[in-house]
Parts: C-alpha cells; structure tokens; sequence
C-alpha cells in the first residue's frame, strides 16, 4: 500500500467513528446526563430534607423564649420559687414514711400484729403529723398563689389564640369579623403587683414554719424513742439543710424582677441542658431535652457495650479461624439479623426478652447485681440488649471487611517468621485493622441512636434522667429516647405549634449526632487506608 | 501407586541433574527429592530433583508459571497457608528432616527457614518493631538482647547508617529499596539457616537492586540463599548454582558460569538467549 492509500485508509476509519446522534445528543451525551441527574435529584433531595428540618426547627427558640417570658411575666416563675421548698419538704416527709415502715415491718417480724405494730408506733405517728404540719401554711398560701397565676396565664394564652385568630381572619379578608373580635389584654404591671402583694404573707409563714421545724426536730431528736434510728437521723440531718436553704428562697423572690427580658440564649439554654420534658401541662411547658439524650446514650450504650465484644469476635472468628464451610454458615446468619424488622424486634422484647429478663432478675442468688430484682419489665436494659442485637450485623460486616482487607503479605510475612495464628491475629492483623474495627463500632453506634422502633416498645418511655445516685442499677431504669419522643409525640401535636417545632429541634440534634459520628467514622477509615499504604 | 506410574515418563524426560561441582563434600541444605506439588487438582511441580549447597546462592530461573516460586514456598510451608495445596510423592529434607513429615513444627520450621518476599511488606510498625517482631514472638523480652539484635541486623542488611536515627518511626516511611533491605534484616533477626527470596528486586530500581545484590553477596557467608528471579542477568550475577524450571519441570541445574555459557539443555538455551520465556 502506498503512504496515500494508507492516509485515506485512516481518514475513512476516523471519519467511520462519528456518532449517530438523536436529538442533537450521542449516547455518551444521554448517559451523562442520565447519570448525571439521578445524581443531582438525590442531592436535591437531601438538600431539601435538610432545609426542612431546618426551617421547622429554627422557629423553636423563639417561640420557647416567649414560652419562657409568659413563665415570668405571668408570675409562675415567681410561684415555683415557692414550690421548690414545699417539694423538698414533701420528700422530707416521705423520708419519716420510710422510717415508719421500717419500723412497722420490724415489729411485725418480732411477732406482733398490725394493730399491736401500729399502737407500738403512736409516738411516732403523733410526731410525724406534728412534722408534716409545720408546712401547712405555706403551703396552702403556695396553692393559693398558684391559681392566681393559671388564670393570669390562661388569660395570656386565650389572648394569643384571639391574636391569632384575628390575624387569620384578616387574611382570609373577613375584616368585619376580626374588627368584632375582643382580645383582653393583660395587665401585668397590675396582676404581678396583686401577685406580690399576697406572696408578702411568705416571710411571715416562711419563718413560722422554720420555728416550727427546728423545734419539731429538736424535740424528735431528744426523744427517747427515736434514739438509734438511722433513716430517722438522715432525715434530721436533711431538715436542718432545708432550714438553712428556706431563708435563701425570700431573697430570691425579692430579687425576682417580672420585667427582666428572657434572652435568647436563655431559651437555647433551657432547651439544650433542660433536665424537664414537660408537655401539654396546667401549669408550665418545658422543653429541655437532657433526659432524651441521656437515655438516648444509655441504651445506646448498653447496646454497645453487649454488641462490641460479640461482633468483634464474630467477625474475626470468620475472617481468620472458620473454615469455609463455618464462614459460609456464620456470615449470611448473622447478616440476616438486620433483615428481621425493628418492630418485630421490639415485640419480641415486649413478649419475651422483658419478661425473661424480669424473672431472671427475681432469682434469689442473683440478688448481688445492682437493680435486680427489677421492677419494670421495659427498661434501658431491655432495650439496650435489641439494640445490640440490630447493630451486630453492621458492626460484623465492617470489621469482618476491614480485617479482610489487611494486606496478604503482612499476613504471610508474619508467618514466615515463625508466628502462630494467635500472634499474628494480635500483633498483625487487629492493629493493622484497629482502624476499620473503630469506624465500624462508630457506625454501629449510629445506627444504635438512630433507632426508633425498639426503643419506642422496649425502652420503658418514662421521661427522666437516669438516677446514679444508686449506682449501676440506673441501667434498669426506663428511660425515653430522642428518637422515641419524636415517633411517640409527633402524631398528636398541632403543626407550627411550639411543642411540634421542639420534636424537630430533637430531630435536627439526632441528624448532627448521627452526621458527626459518621464523620469521624470516615475520618478513621481514610487514615486506616493510609497506614496501609 | 498409579500417580508414580504417570510420573515416570517425567522422570525420563528430564535428565538427571548433574551434581553441583563447586561443593561436593559438604551435604546439601536442602534435598528435594522427586517433589510433586498439587494446587488442587492442577499438579504445578513434575517429580523435583534437586540438591541445594549450604553457604551458596542457589537461582531458581524460568518464565512465568513454571513452578519456582511454588517449589520456593515448599521449603517454609508457606504454601499450607493456601487452601487446597498438598504435596504429593517425594520428599523435601532440609538438614535431613524430612520438613512434610507430620510431626514437624511448622513454626519452628519457619524460624530456621527465613524468607523475603517480592513485594516488600514491613508491618505498619516501627523500624524497630519490625526487626524485633520475630525474636519478640519467640518470648524475648529482654530489651537489651533486643537492641543488640536490632542492630547486628540492620548492620547485616546494610540498613544501619540509613535508619539508625529513626529506628522509632513508621517502616512505611522507606523508600522500597530500604523497604526490602529492612525485610531482608527482619528475617535475618532470627538467625535462620536459609533465606528465601521470592523475586526481592522485582519492584526496585536499578539503584535499589544493584544494593540487594551486593547484600546477598554479603549474606551467604552466614546463610544459605535460594532466590527465584526473573532477571537473567541478576541470576548471572549473583548466584553460585542456577536451576532453570519449565512448565513445573526442572530442566537443568549447574553452576551458574556454565548454564549461561553452556547448557546442556536445549530449552535452557532458548530461554537464556530470549529466544522464549
């Protein structure tokens, strides 16, 4: 072939190589943009859900300061200055019932009837009454006050709701409508000074409640029957603090300003470290979400702490001593857990877990575990135990994949020096693959605090800070969850409401927790491939 | 046994190998005796024969596929760690233990049969760790015994004056060249009575190999060495022995002077000339 035969030879071939179009587009045109648009709806789409949360969430602090503000200026913040030591004397009294039954028990034990115990202990009973008296005033003048301030309240409140309707009338162009309708304003200058001027009877029964319970505690302190009775003398004990504390309560209701603006930061604060989740209430809505988080983390850390250790072995069982048969068992099984639904989990806990757990716990020999015997079926343990269960499968895989991906030759080089399987697991494999194994109990820990369905059904779902005053037995306490409150409460409150922009702003902390420990989950990984190299 | 049967025509078809000429009085090393090595069902070694000196670099050459490095990992056992591999007839004897022999420890087999692999593969550890991984595994504790040991090594790779200021950091941080010289010092560390190299150079430059070789050099005053090159001209310069493997059969063992000068084989010569392979 001459040089241009061979010339029109290439040409034709380039030329052969145009592309048939449609619409203008090649192929390679149509799968970009195909591709290229799934990827972007997806990105949308994300976009949009974060948006969304963001938009309903944001309003809540707001709305939480003038939930706070109405708190003050309606004086119930001013009410609860008087609340708190009625409350604390309430648990005073609880301890002197205390006292008496085990008292009362005592003597049944030595042999006595009730009637005979409960004459053994008139002494006590008299005095007791005369204890739990000495609060009876301030109390009723407490009780007095606090309704004073719910109808100044419920003023506030049916105020706001004519605003509002009278706003929507006007949208909706009914003028003659929104004209006619009276909104009452309050007069708070006039309610606080009527407030003030019949919490000025505090200082006077304030004092004569603390005459009464020194001298109440003096006079049970001498008593001869008394003597040596120690839940009696912490309670003693106890009343003397309060009565140190009772004073303080009247210098902060004569530093108590109605006036004082509620900051924002305040409403943050308040919602952020709030140890009370308080809804739909007579008296005062609080949106403080620290006892969700904290059973958010305990369960999660039950789980984790059941989980780890299981997965863990698990996944290095298969990936370095099973045989193929053992791996081929093993590794669908236990992946297949997570196909079972939460909910399906969540009954089990219900109908068999809870209940085994609970008779388990009334085993007599058992007795030197911290909170057995329990006395609530559903419970942070409970549910911490499913938890784990859902979040083995994620943690197996990942760290079975991370051990697997160690390199061959360390393995081989390992070997070559002499190791045994044993050695060259610890001081090959399992720090060349620390990394991974983490990223996996990261993940898994996410997927634990994302879950809702078996917490919701297993968790117990009362809202309250887990109470390490009797140590470890706080794990069998029920405790409500982030995500819980969210499926629990979201059905049933009015959108737009502040109670409904609270659930989301629990939504968004999840989201965040959730972003950052996938973060530093991938942060871990990408180090771990680094060192691998 | 009908295998040995089916093995015989091999037997006939490869000379037997003549005798190293360099050192006949000593007792060889390592004696592989009509080796038949299996992957499975697919056999990957035809009745090996061959002896192995002491103190003499030994090449396995041949092109890709042929068997030397299988018959390489059989001196370790490295090949137990693949499922499905087993050894057939023959014997493989190092020292005069038959090392398939059922009531051999693989572990302490390893400790006294070092190996290098192609790819260099220090642990993601120190300098330091690296080279006391093996004495550590045997119970050493003693970190006195260990730093004394650190060095002799690394001075016996050639690695000493490079490291010695960094023997705390990464092994990761090496160049491959001091990579490799650093695995070669790890496997010295335990003082084994062999060394294997599977292809050491493979992924050196010129610069980084022309250092392995003068090392190798170095090393077979203390140690035997069998290394598996594909490099004609690295077997030519640094081996003492050289046995050329073709489709799992040894076609001929000599000294390496002869081999690349005059081999008795055909195929031998086809290979060594390029004319294949």
């Amino acid at each position: 072939m001459s040089t241009n035969d061979q010339n029109a030879a290439l040409s034709a071939a380039l030329k052969g190589r145009a592309r048939a179009k449609v619409l203008g587009l090649t192929f390679d045109d149509v799968m970009r943009y195909f591709f290229g648009g799934n990827a972007t709806v997806a990105v949308i789409v994300l976009l949009l859900i974060l948006v969304f949360l963001g938009k309903e969430g944001a309003g809540f602090f707001g709305q939480n300061q003038v939930n706070l503000s109405v708190y003050r200026k309606a004086g119930l913040e001013y009410v609860d200055m008087m609340r708190l030591p009625m409350e604390d004397f309430t648990s005073l009294t609880r301890g002197l019932n205390d006292a008496r039954l085990v008292r009362f028990q005592a003597l049944l034990a030595s042999g006595k009837d009730a009637e005979q115990a409960n004459a053994a202990l008139a002494e006590f009973d008299a005095f007791a009454d005369k204890f739990g008296a000495v609060a009876g005033d301030a109390r009723g003048l407490m009780t007095d006050l606090t309704e004073v301030v719910s109808a100044v309240k419920t003023r506030v409140q049916v105020a706001a709701d004519n605003d509002l309707e009278r706003d929507m009338l006007r949208h909706a162009g009914r003028e003659e409508e929104a004209k006619a309708l009276k909104i009452e304003e309050v007069d708070f200058q006039k309610e606080i000074a009527a407030i003030k001027a019949a919490a000025g009877a505090w200082k006077p029964t304030a004092d004569a409640m603390l005459a009464g319970l020194k001298a109440a505690t003096a006079t049970g302190r001498a008593a001869a029957w008394a003597k040596g009775d120690v839940l009696l003398e912490k309670v003693f004990v106890k009343a003397e603090k309060f009565a140190a504390e009772l004073p303080k309560v009247e210098l902060r209701m004569a530093a108590w300003n109605w006036e004082e603006p509620v900051p924002y930061s305040r409403s943050m604060a308040a919602f952020l470290f709030g140890r009370d989740w308080i809804t739909a209430s007579f008296w005062q809505d609080w949106y403080g979400m620290l006892p969700l988080l904290s059973g958010s983390l305990m369960v999660s850390v039950i789980a984790m702490i059941v989980a780890v250790p299981l997965a863990i072995s698990c996944a290095i069982y298969v990936s370095e001593i099973a045989t193929p048969g053992e791996k081929a068992l093993i590794k669908p099984y236990i992946e297949f857990v997570s196909a079972i639904p939460s909910v399906v989990l969540g009954f089990f806990g219900i109908a068999v877990l809870g209940t085994a757990i609970r008779s388990l716990s009334q085993v007599e020999w058992l007795n030197w575990i911290p909170g057995f015997p329990m006395s609530e079926r559903l419970n942070a343990f409970t549910a911490g135990l499913l938890l784990a269960l859902t979040s083995i499968p994620t943690i197996f895989s990942l760290a079975e994949d991370a051990l697997a991906n160690v390199p061959r030759h360390f393995k081989e080089a390992s070997y070559a020096l002499g190791a045994t399987r044993f050695q060259t697991l610890v001081r090959v494999l399992i720090p060349a693959s620390l990394s991974g194994i983490i990223s996996a109990v990261l993940l898994g820990f996410g997927r634990v605090i994302g879950e809702t369905m078996v917490v919701l059904l297993c968790a117990g779902n009362r809202i309250a800070i887990p109470d390490f005053s009797e140590g470890l037995s706080a794990f069998f306490q029920p405790v409500h969850t982030m995500t819980g409150i969210i499926a629990q409460e979201m059905g049933e409150v009015a959108q737009g409401s502040i109670h409904y922009r609270a659930l989301f702003m629990v939504g968004i902390i999840l989201f965040f927790a959730s972003l950052i420990i996938n973060f530093i989950a991938q942060k871990v990984v990408r180090k771990y491939r680094i060192s691998i190299g | 046994m009908s295998s040995e049967l089916v093995d015989k025509p091999s037997k006939i078809v490869n000379p037997p190998s003549i005798p190293p000429t360099t050192d006949t009085s000593a007792a060889p090393m390592i004696e592989v005796d009509h080796v038949d090595f299996y992957y499975g069902k697919s056999k990957a070694l035809h009745s090996v024969n061959l002896n192995i000196a002491a103190k003499q670099v030994t090449a396995f050459i041949g092109p890709s596929g042929c068997g030397k490095s299988t018959l390489l990992r059989c001196f370790n056992r490295m090949n137990d760690l693949i499922e499905g591999t087993r050894i057939g007839t023959g014997e493989i004897r190092i020292q005069g233990v038959n090392i398939y022999d059922p009531t051999v420890d693989v572990i302490s087999l390893r400790r006294q049969v070092g190996m290098v692999f192609q790819k260099s593969n220090p642990f993601p550890k120190s300098i330091y760790q690296n080279i006391s991984y093996g004495l550590e595994l045997q119970g050493v504790k003693d970190k006195k015994r260990l730093d004394e040991v650190v060095e002799k090594s690394l001075r016996g790779a050639a690695l000493w004056d490079e490291v010695k200021d960094r023997l705390h950091s990464s092994a990761l941080g090496l160049s491959g060249g001091q990579q490799q010289r650093l695995c070669i010092a790890r496997a010295i560390a335990v003082e084994p009575a062999v060394i294997l190299m599977d292809e050491p150079c493979s992924a050196l430059d010129p610069i980084a190999t022309s250092k392995v070789e003068e090392l190798i050099q170095e090393l077979k005053k203390d140690f035997t060495i069998v290394i598996v090159t594909h490099s004609m001209q690295q077997a030519g310069r640094c081996s003492d022995m050289t046995a050329f493997f073709y489709l799992g059969k040894l076609i001929e063992m000599d000294a390496t002077q002869k081999i690349f000068t005059k081999p008795s084989q055909q195929q031998t010569e086809d290979y060594i000339t390029g004319r294949f392979g």
